[in-house]
């Protein structure tokens, strides 16, 4: 394992990563400014990220598509449950419900 | 110091956006604080990396590099990368912010996380006053960064007490889908969902998850090209 100066050295390096990446535009600000026809593109942004972000944690079980898994059935509740109520805490309630029951079930 | 109301204004409309779903990142950082402890970190070196970091997703990536002695320009790289994601959202998010001082915009940029782009994002797009747009972003902000590294302290002191086996991180993965669930509102913004879910799938075994943002400007490309489509479908 790094140690000692070394460690402190590589969170160091962490962090530029997140200031560099994160603080790009905003930092640059003005003279950064987006064509209209990216800034428009860019309203797609969070949708497509978060989605990359969960779909993979969905339908990935140790590395391979599984079609038919907890998380997947729990991921089906927790949309269903979003479009359906605006209450902020019925989603993890029912999500997490419904993971530890399917895995009872022995989907596992 | 008495607060500028549309500050105060700002900072409420955003809290309240906020809070509910800040709730589901609270596993995620006590799952980090354990992971840094797991690796052999003490806890003023683990509390060390979270406060100077502030990225799980690059935390999570750099460990097993930290563990193993790599050297550091791959490290470097690897938290590049893992971040990169986060160069479309500050251009996306800039204009909101441009107003404010080289300070402000560098304190701006380290505190940018998936979710406080994804919920504060779309308020602050539409909102004219730029003071209430910095009391929109900072105050959650703030919020979201105290409350994650209270989550990792509880994490790295209590590593070891929480069981594992109830896969409490899911909630991380719930929070993200309560907050692109609303955000699926029109065609365009679908096809942009399911090309960036499915490409990251597809692209999962490309080198340092450079999939993960190969699958992100997928979505927005298609997104975008739905757009198109259907304003030639309606104007014909």
């Amino acid at each position: 394992m790094i140690e000692g100066v070394w460690l402190w050295i590589a969170f160091a390096l962490l962090g530029a990563t997140t200031l560099i990446t994160r603080g790009s535009f905003i930092v640059i600000g003005e003279r950064g400014r987006l064509p209209a026809v990216v800034q428009r593109a860019l309203r797609y942004a969070p949708a497509a990220a978060l989605s990359a972000l969960v779909v993979p944690d969905l339908l990935l079980v140790q590395g391979s598509v599984d079609p038919v898994n907890p998380k997947l059935i729990a991921g089906l509740v927790v949309i269903a449950v979003a479009l359906r109520w605006r209450n902020p805490w019925l989603p993890f309630i029912l999500g997490m419900g419904a993971l530890w029951t399917a895995r009872f079930a022995g989907l596992a | 110091m008495a607060l500028n109301p549309a500050f105060r204004e700002g900072a409420q409309a955003g809290l309240r956006a906020f809070i509910p779903l800040s709730v589901g990142f609270i596993p995620w950082a006590i799952v980090t604080g354990i992971a840094m402890r797991a690796i052999g970190m003490d806890a003023i070196e683990s509390m060390g990396m979270s406060v100077l970091v502030f990225a799980a997703t690059a935390q999570f990536g750099a460990l097993p590099l930290i563990a193993s002695g790599a050297p550091l320009w791959l490290i470097f790289v690897t938290g590049m990368v893992l971040n990169l994601r986060f160069v479309i959202f500050s251009a996306a998010i800039a204009p909101a912010l441009h107003e404010q001082s080289l300070a402000r915009r560098l304190v701006s940029g380290f505190l940018l996380t998936d979710a406080a782009f994804a919920v504060l994002g779309p308020g602050l797009a539409g909102a004219r006053d730029p003071v209430w747009r910095w009391g929109y972003y900072l105050v959650p902000s703030l919020y979201g960064w105290l409350l994650w590294q209270g989550f990792v302290l509880v994490g790295v002191l209590g590593a070891g007490f929480f069981p594992r086996d109830w896969s409490l991180e899911f909630m991380g993965t719930i929070a993200l889908m309560v907050m692109v669930v609303p955000m699926v509102r029109s065609q365009p913004m679908l096809v942009a969902a399911l090309t960036g879910g499915l490409g990251a799938v597809f692209l999962r075994d490309l080198p340092l998850r450079l999939g993960l943002f190969a699958a992100i400007l997928l979505g927005i490309a298609a997104g975008f090209a739905a757009e198109h489509w259907r304003r030639k479908e309606t104007t014909e």
